[in-house]
């Protein structure tokens, strides 16, 4: 089992060998697809498992695999196979057309390897303190991919990510020593002290003014990873900035690996200071819907409006979390999963579009159904998806949310519905402008046909957000409720 | 191991010494939010650096604690000679940097705003949220103070070098907090933070003298650039 349980982060990390093999575009595509792949099926076989058998651990709980870990280990796997896939066809691209050299697409297939993999390896610890570590360590991979075009604002989004988020991850630091600090009553040793499961058993005996500090300063920390407003600042530049599939991971996987250190730090908390933890995730939570939505609204480069729709999401996860109980946290979790799955396809979309249309302006694209009938569709779907239109996923689960909320305060879920409105009309605005219409400023380059590679991952996610909408296959109903159980 | 702590309060000599060791850090945090020069913020870094590594060597001493040594020894090596060495070589010396110009607020206004954030900081930590008089009771709210300091120095500068020196002085405070706190930390969780320091300096060193490259001042101004 521990071997099973190391392979799902190793498998990812394998990839970053790749260029040792002295492959080309191809070549190092496949490897971070097939690490992607890999790391799923195995994820899949713990979850498996851990069904089972109950929370598995080891290494005096340096390993810790519960059924919460396993969901959000299996989330960010299927996104780094999607994401993985999409390389593939994006290497090529930028090979065949020498925006990348050669140690670029190396150091894009090492990092984007190390990223995924220190992403996993995080999720499967149970000391708060290699937590931080491995939450820590994935930022600096991904910062590298950010700034890898290495033009002036590519490294400046770069800058302006790694120094924010250090900012925020070092507050998150900050917050595990006064939660190690707040542990001192218990008699336990000191590497139980800073490990999940322990905690979570003697949480009713933490020390209470500590415990309030590690756990706002946790949110404000692991918050900025997850681009909870007001500190979500970096979020729009790293996303448009960096290479397509690596924005895909950065919107799906990172902010959910922040997401899922939050609900860590929560679960520890909530015995000891009951409602203040929901009141502090629906004040950050509102924040950045309120924030996402209106910067929506503004037309312009299509990269940043998928990532202020990201910190939106952001947004209604840490609400749904906020609002609290069994309904509350069932949204949550399974909005993950689909804003994961449709971030991840918008983004790779938006790559295409971008390597097609050689912009990242809305206003310049017109037409994609029409030119090509792939990109346009997926983009009017994914959007449509995106915003929480049925029959898809993520309208499943937001309308999971809005009935856990109207169980609690029906005037905060009333401003929900209102924001999730604007957000609606904002976000759909932009791109079926962008889907429909007569193309323009076409080319052989815009026009030319998809490879297989590339119509995969956006047709298979597209795929799953469609069957998720229409039906929750029991084994992820059952990993979910096993989820909630593990934290409650 | 409570006993051990205990040797750490105010009144004995280590004690006594973790406290001076807390305030020459604090002054060196005043010290760099006080100056003008790239040169001095890595001096009163480096400066800062030294004496967090012989603080982390007093702990060591008092609670006997191997591991704090070797922290110690990490301290001295990296953040008291490699890092300071590295920026100014790769940095400073490269893309020849004298004076910061790109500062917000007038350094006087700074230090006051400093000074502040130092008296916030000891309200705000007071001894009773501590739970046990454990430690030498100065400390937690001098590294506080300096934590906010080191972000202070992050805002009102604008130049990436600043901000890097910032982050690390903030980074300081974080450990003057962590070796008394949590003495006992486990060793690997504070090796990997050490790493991820580590790859982090290297990483901004890299950027900021990329961007350098790029531009003729990078400084955040700037970075306005990518707002639409």
């Amino acid at each position: 089992m521990t071997a099973l349980v190391l392979l799902v982060p190793a498998l990812p990390l394998l990839a970053a060998f790749a260029p040792l093999a002295g492959v080309r575009a191809r070549g190092l595509g496949i490897a971070i697809a097939a690490g992607g792949v890999g790391a799923l099926a195995c994820a899949i076989a713990v979850a498996v498992d851990v069904g089972r058998h109950g929370a598995y651990s080891a290494f005096s709980g340096f390993l810790y695999v519960d059924a919460l870990s396993t969901f959000f280990t299996i989330t960010i796997a299927l996104v780094v196979t999607l994401a993985g896939v999409g390389s593939i066809a994006f290497l090529r691209t930028e090979e065949r057309r020498s925006e990348l050299d050669l140690l670029q697409l190396r150091l894009y297939t090492i990092f984007f390897a190390l990223f995924a993999g220190l992403m996993l390896a995080s999720l499967e610890t149970g000391n708060l303190g290699l937590l931080w570590v491995l939450i820590e360590a994935s930022t600096l991979a991904s910062a590298v991919l950010v700034g890898l075009e290495a033009k002036a604002r590519s490294l400046e989004a770069a800058w302006k990510y790694i120094i924010i988020s250090s900012f925020g991850v070092t507050m998150a630091l900050v917050a595990t020593l006064f939660l190690y600090y707040a542990a001192t009553p218990l008699l336990l040793s000191p590497n139980q002290r800073l490990t999940w499961p322990a905690l979570f058993a003697h949480a009713h005996l933490l020390q209470h003014d500590s415990l309030r500090l590690a756990f706002l300063l946790s949110v404000i920390g692991y918050g900025t990873k997850v681009g909870l407003a007001p500190m979500h600042t970096w979020l729009p530049d790293a996303h448009s900035e960096a290479p397509s599939p690596a924005s895909a991971m950065l919107s799906a996987a990172l902010l959910n690996t922040g997401m899922y250190a939050i609900i860590r730090f929560q679960a520890i908390a909530l015995p000891e200071l009951g409602r203040y933890t929901n009141r502090v995730l629906l004040v950050f939570g509102f924040a950045s819907i309120v924030i996402g939505a209106l910067f929506m609204v503004r037309r312009g480069n299509f990269k940043r409006l998928f990532a202020y729709s990201s910190v939106e999401h952001m947004g209604i996860i840490s609400v749904a979390l906020g609002f609290g109980g069994l309904l509350g946290v069932y949204g949550a979790l399974l909005h993950t999963l689909n804003h994961a799955i449709g971030k991840c396809v918008l983004f790779l979309t938006s790559g295409e579009l971008v390597q097609r249309w050689r912009t990242r302006e809305s206003r310049d694209v017109s037409g994609a159904l029409t030119a090509v009938p792939l990109v346009g569709g997926v983009l009017l779907l994914g959007s449509l998806a995106i915003v929480g239109s049925p029959p898809f996923g993520l309208f499943l689960s937001e309308f999971t949310i809005i009935r856990a909320g109207f169980r609690g305060s029906s005037l905060l879920t009333f401003l929900l519905l209102a924001l999730l409105v604007i957000a609606f009309i904002a976000f759909v605005r932009s791109t079926a402008a962008m889907a429909t219409g007569e193309p323009h400023a076409v080319d052989e380059e815009t026009t030319a046909r998809m490879s297989p590679a590339s119509a995969i991952p956006l047709v298979a996610g597209m795929a799953a957000l469609l069957l998720l909408g229409l039906w929750i296959p029991g084994g992820l109903n059952e990993l979910i409720l096993h989820s909630i159980g593990a934290i409650r | 191991m409570l006993a051990q702590i205990e040797s750490l309060s105010a009144a004995s000599s280590s004690g006594v010494l973790l406290d001076l060791s807390a305030v020459v850090m604090l002054l060196c945090a005043f010290a760099c939010l006080g100056s003008k020069l790239f040169d001095r913020y890595v001096t009163y870094y480096a400066l800062q650096s030294i004496v967090l590594a012989f603080a982390a060597a007093v702990v060591g001493h008092a609670l006997g604690q191997p591991d704090l040594w070797v922290l110690a020894v990490a301290t001295l090596l990296i953040k008291g000679i490699a890092i300071p060495l590295a920026t100014r070589r790769f940095l400073l010396d490269r893309l020849e940097l004298h004076r910061d110009v790109a500062i917000s607020t007038g350094l006087s206004t700074s230090l006051i705003l400093g000074a502040a954030l130092t008296a916030f900081a000891f309200l705000a930590i007071r001894p009773a949220t501590l739970p046990h008089a454990l430690v030498a009771s100065a400390v937690v709210p001098i590294s506080t103070a300096i934590i906010l300091l080191g972000g202070l120095c992050m805002v009102v500068r604008r130049h990436t070098i600043a901000q890097l020196i910032g982050w690390l002085i903030l980074e300081n405070g974080v450990f003057l907090g962590a070796i008394t706190l949590t003495a006992t930390f486990p060793f690997i969780v504070e090796a990997g933070i050490f790493l991820d320091l580590v790859a982090a300096v290297l990483i901004m060193i890299t950027f900021v003298s990329g961007l350098a490259n790029r531009l003729a001042t990078a400084s955040s101004p700037e970075l306005r650039g990518l707002r639409h």
